[in-house]
């Protein structure tokens, strides 16, 4: 999982830090101040998961919902 | 409003269901906000701007920035004393503003990180939940004395209270709960279990109904108000966070989170009536009993959505999330900086990988 920090409004450095501290985050973390990739993609709120298949394509959006997730990440590994 | 980029990862089409009178830029993160009818204002916290943004509803610019305690997530208005209360997390406190000079005049210590604010005006009394404090805070609405501080849980937050019961119902987002307070006695008189991430609460008398909103559940319990049960999980958008019961209580508005947009439900169907199309990353929510415009502060654009809610009832047919046109195309390629390491990582890396892009933010 790569997570995308967006809309912070402020230097997101701190902001980041102190949010995968607090909740124990660790792994990739990128970051999209502006939202400019986010806005390409039509991101409307957070959170949002993107998921991909291995040959690029975007195969669901949304997925907030741990249920939700499961049951897509679990589609996405038997394609 | 309904002009969205091409890629909206959810856009709903409403039709004639709403209809977007103003997106009004107002600060870093706006949270809480409320509606000043009679000087035709909304006040809004921006918690990240540590102010609270004074909107003029007539010409829709802020015309005021009155800087509060540290991040400001909840606001209230009380008429009758002419004030403006904020419950400042990183602050422990409760700010107060006049609204008339939009100075600063008391700031009341509460518990530790204050996250929820309810004016009950007849009663003259605020109430305020404590998230790490779990506690709730009862203050005089005049002389701001503190009354007393109620044990809640862990996550205390937003508050709603019911005149009819003598019943305060607090949420508590981290225990996933909510706690039952006697406003005679100031004890707990009952709990339940909600779905996780409860962070916002309504209620509706009259049916003996309390609606709990739970962001990581991505539902609404409904929970009576008689026998402390959950009755029923309603469905809303993406990542729900507010609730605001609308005054004539025949539906309820949530704000998604995860999706843009502002669900409407129906208090006597208990259906989803729609999802209107609102700013990024939405919140609090606030609803103009003069004239029934809905206000939402929008966390993700930092801006003021004002719209008037068109919808006469339930619609014939049900409200569905539209599937996002990223579905089924390659994933544009990105390059962004890396949080821990500085450096640029483009997509080519997971290239021929299966994986997730999970967009987020600190707020």
């Amino acid at each position: 999982m790569i997570l995308v920090d967006i809309w912070e409004g402020t230097d997101p450095g701190p902001e980041v830090e102190r949010f995968c501290e607090m909740w124990g985050i660790e792994g990739t973390i990128l970051l999209d101040p502006d939202a400019s990739y986010a806005q390409q993609l039509g991101i409307r709120g957070v959170p949002t998961n993107v998921l991909v298949d291995s040959d690029g394509t975007v195969v669901d959006v949304g997925l907030v919902r741990i249920d939700e997730l499961e049951a897509a990440v679990a589609r996405l590994v038997d394609r | 409003m309904n002009d969205f980029p091409l890629g909206a990862a959810c856009r709903v089409d409403t039709g004639v269901a709403s209809v977007s009178v103003a997106e009004i830029p107002v600060g870093l993160d706006p949270e809480g906000v409320a509606v000043d009818s009679r000087r035709r204002r909304a006040y809004v916290a921006c918690s990240r701007a540590d102010y609270v943004a004074v909107v003029d509803l007539e010409t829709n610019t802020v015309v005021a920035e009155v800087t509060v305690g540290s991040e400001p997530i909840d606001l209230a208005y009380d008429a009758e004393t002419d004030r403006i209360f904020t419950a400042d997390a990183h602050s422990d406190s409760v700010s107060v503003i006049d609204a008339e000079t939009l100075e600063l005049v008391a700031t009341v210590p509460v518990g530790m990180y204050p996250s929820g604010l309810t004016a009950d005006h007849a009663s003259r009394r605020i109430y305020c939940g404590n998230s790490l404090g779990s506690t709730m805070s009862v203050l005089d609405l005049d002389t701001l004395e503190t009354i007393a501080t109620v044990e809640a849980e862990v996550g205390a937050g937003a508050i709603a209270f019911d005149p009819t019961r003598d019943l305060v119902v607090c949420v508590n987002f981290i225990a996933a709960s909510a706690t039952f307070v006697d406003t005679k006695t100031w004890e707990p008189v009952g709990r339940v279990d909600v779905g996780s991430g409860a962070c916002a609460v309504g209620v509706v008398p009259e049916r003996g109904d309390a609606f709990v909103v739970n962001s990581l559940a991505g539902t609404v319990s409904r929970v009576s108000l008689d026998d402390f049960t959950v009755q029923e999980e309603l469905e809303v958008g993406r990542a729900p966070v507010g609730l605001t019961v609308a005054p004539a209580r025949d539906r309820i508005y949530v704000s998604n989170r995860g999706a843009g947009t502002l669900s409407v439900l129906g208090v006597a169907d208990r259906v989803q009536w729609a999802q209107l199309p609102v700013g990024e990353g939405p919140g609090g929510i606030a609803v103009d009993p003069a004239d029934g415009r809905v206000y939402v502060a929008n966390a993700g654009t930092g801006t003021l959505t004002v719209l008037e809610d068109r919808l006469a009832g339930a619609p014939a047919v049900p409200a569905v999330e539209e599937r996002s046109p990223l579905i089924g195309e390659k994933l544009p390629a990105f390059s962004l900086v890396d949080f821990r390491t500085g450096e640029k990582r483009s997509s080519a890396e997971w290239a021929e990988r299966k994986y997730i892009v999970n967009f987020f933010a600190s707020w």
